[in-house]
């Protein structure tokens, strides 16, 4: 195994002392298979033990270790260093979120969303345990399953403008989840859900930019999941003003 | 005390999009609606004037042959060919066609939309060098 | 929270820009830049031109394209008009629908008195 010195600048934010973030430069050994997150952890373990920042799972599927890499935002544990050949890493806190400490953001603004859009199944009948499962063919399962993929790294968030420019957007890995309730079999929760997921600050306020897609680790295309739900959403609209339409 | 100071990082309202190769993109497609809007003022103003005459119609023809009106066109058929081109793009992500249990791919879905624009590209061409 | 009536102008724009990415192009070369080239001149004359329009189905086609045209413009401007930093957007949404209005009523008045 070879080693390799990976110059990481870490953008550092220490509340109780900093006016603002600043960038510290890390010199660390790093064995040519490791990824960021790796690289990381030795800084934590061998050279400086208040550097913070969330992780947990190693495999890409806890969603806890989603930063900026030289600008772009990954998860640190599926960012190779292979695939930084000049040796020096910028690492951020994902982007378009307060940064509570070092690499840590502040996380509520997206947990108040993700319950705002009631992302679990609201049945058409409550049914009993004696009454058994609810059933769902193959293919009813491959209409929504993209869409459950999401880790809620945030990566998603972090690279989309409207998010940014004005923090009462909705935003893609809620509404992508919101879609995902919506179209699985089992579910008939569309309207109550119309009032979060159909509003100006809902699915309206995005301008399919297509970055939250480009970046998702997962694949989950929430850009895409978005655009459906306009058609679906707006399709409610519409009819809703027919006799006979739900208002 | 509340020792929690969360740092909000500025962004800038007017020039975001200079950030991010993707966003430039991005606002790329989005100005192509300036020039569909100043071409279609065009072509209504050119309806106006075929129902006022033949000089009026040779006048807005005089005009579009401008050489302001030849380098507006030029630029507006560029921005016409990043409209298509990026909308197709979109579509299988907007509009996910499911046959049973497989997802149709996307570039099925694509390629039928070029093979459409090639349709109608010739069926206008056609109409215009046979009349 | 609630619904939003924005589903309205959206549809208009999808729509529109639909119909515009197979059209556009062969349409801004045959009206203005062939005429340059010297292509087309007698489909652009005014006998030609005025009997082509003169069909009903030919007004229908045009008002059809024209009006998605200034709804899709209208509705992407006011996108771009937020994403260049203008916050106003009622009123950037009253000033381009109603462009897209003028453009439409405009654009019905014409073909029905050709």
């Amino acid at each position: 195994m070879s080693e390799r010195t990976i110059e990481l600048e870490v953008l550092r934010y220490r509340p109780e002392q900093d006016q603002e973030p600043f960038f510290q430069t890390y010199k660390v050994p790093c064995e040519e298979e490791w990824v960021v997150l790796d690289a990381l952890n030795y800084v934590k373990e061998e050279m400086d033990r208040t550097l913070s920042y969330r992780w947990s799972c190693h495999m890409f599927v806890c969603g806890s270790c989603g930063m900026m890499i030289d600008g772009e935002p990954k998860l640190a544990c599926k960012a190779f260093l292979k695939d930084y050949p000049t040796g020096k890493i910028r690492v951020e806190p994902l982007s378009n979120f307060p940064i509570e400490r070092d690499l840590v953001v502040v996380l509520d603004d997206f947990v108040e969303k993700l319950e705002s859009v009631k992302p679990y199944i609201i049945p058409k009948e409550e049914r009993t345990v004696e009454q058994g499962e609810y059933l769902q063919t193959p293919a009813q399962l491959k209409a929504f399953k993209q869409y459950t993929l999401c880790i809620n790294c945030l990566c998603c968030y972090a690279v989309c403008p409207q998010y940014g420019l004005d923090e009462s957007f909705v935003g893609p890995a809620a509404l992508a989840l919101a879609h995902r309730y919506n179209m699985d079999s089992r579910d008939l929760g569309r309207a109550a859900r119309d009032d979060v997921v159909a509003a100006a600050e809902g699915i309206w306020h995005c301008s399919f930019v297509g970055a939250c897609s480009q970046v998702c680790p997962k694949d989950v295309d929430p850009a895409g999941a978005i655009q459906q739900a306009k058609f679906a959403h707006g399709i409610d609209y519409l009819t809703s003003f027919l006799p006979g339409g739900k208002r | 005390m509340n020792p929690r100071k969360p740092y909000v990082r500025p962004i800038s309202k007017t020039s975001w999009f200079m950030t991010q190769g993707r966003y430039k993109v991005y606002m790329l497609h989005e100005i192509s609606s300036l020039f569909v809007a100043i071409y279609t003022a065009i072509l209504i103003i050119g309806l106006v004037r075929l129902g006022e005459g033949e000089a009026a119609w040779q006048g807005w023809l005089d005009a579009v042959t401008s050489p302001i009106g030849v380098i507006f066109h030029l630029i507006a058929f560029v921005f016409a060919l990043i409209h298509t081109t990026s909308w197709f793009k979109a579509v299988p992500q907007a509009m996910r066609i499911q046959r049973g249990e497989e997802i149709v791919p996307g570039k099925l879905i694509v390629g039928a939309h070029y093979g459409v624009l090639a349709a109608v590209s010739l069926f206008v061409l056609i109409l215009a060098g046979v009349a | 929270m609630a619904r939003s009536a924005k589903a309205v102008p959206w549809f208009l724009f999808a729509a529109g820009g639909t119909v515009l990415s197979f059209i556009l192009p062969v349409m801004i070369f045959t009206t203005g830049i062939a005429p340059a080239l010297g292509l087309f001149t007698d489909a652009l004359s005014y006998d030609t031109m005025s009997a082509f329009v003169g069909n009903w189905l030919v007004k229908l086609v045009l008002f059809g394209i024209l009006t998605l045209a200034c709804w899709h413009a209208a509705h992407r401007l006011r996108v771009c008009a937020h994403d260049f930093g203008i916050r106003a957007d009622t009123a950037v949404a009253v000033i381009l629908y109603g462009l897209a209005t003028v453009g439409t009523a405009t654009a019905a008045l014409a073909l029905v008195s050709i």
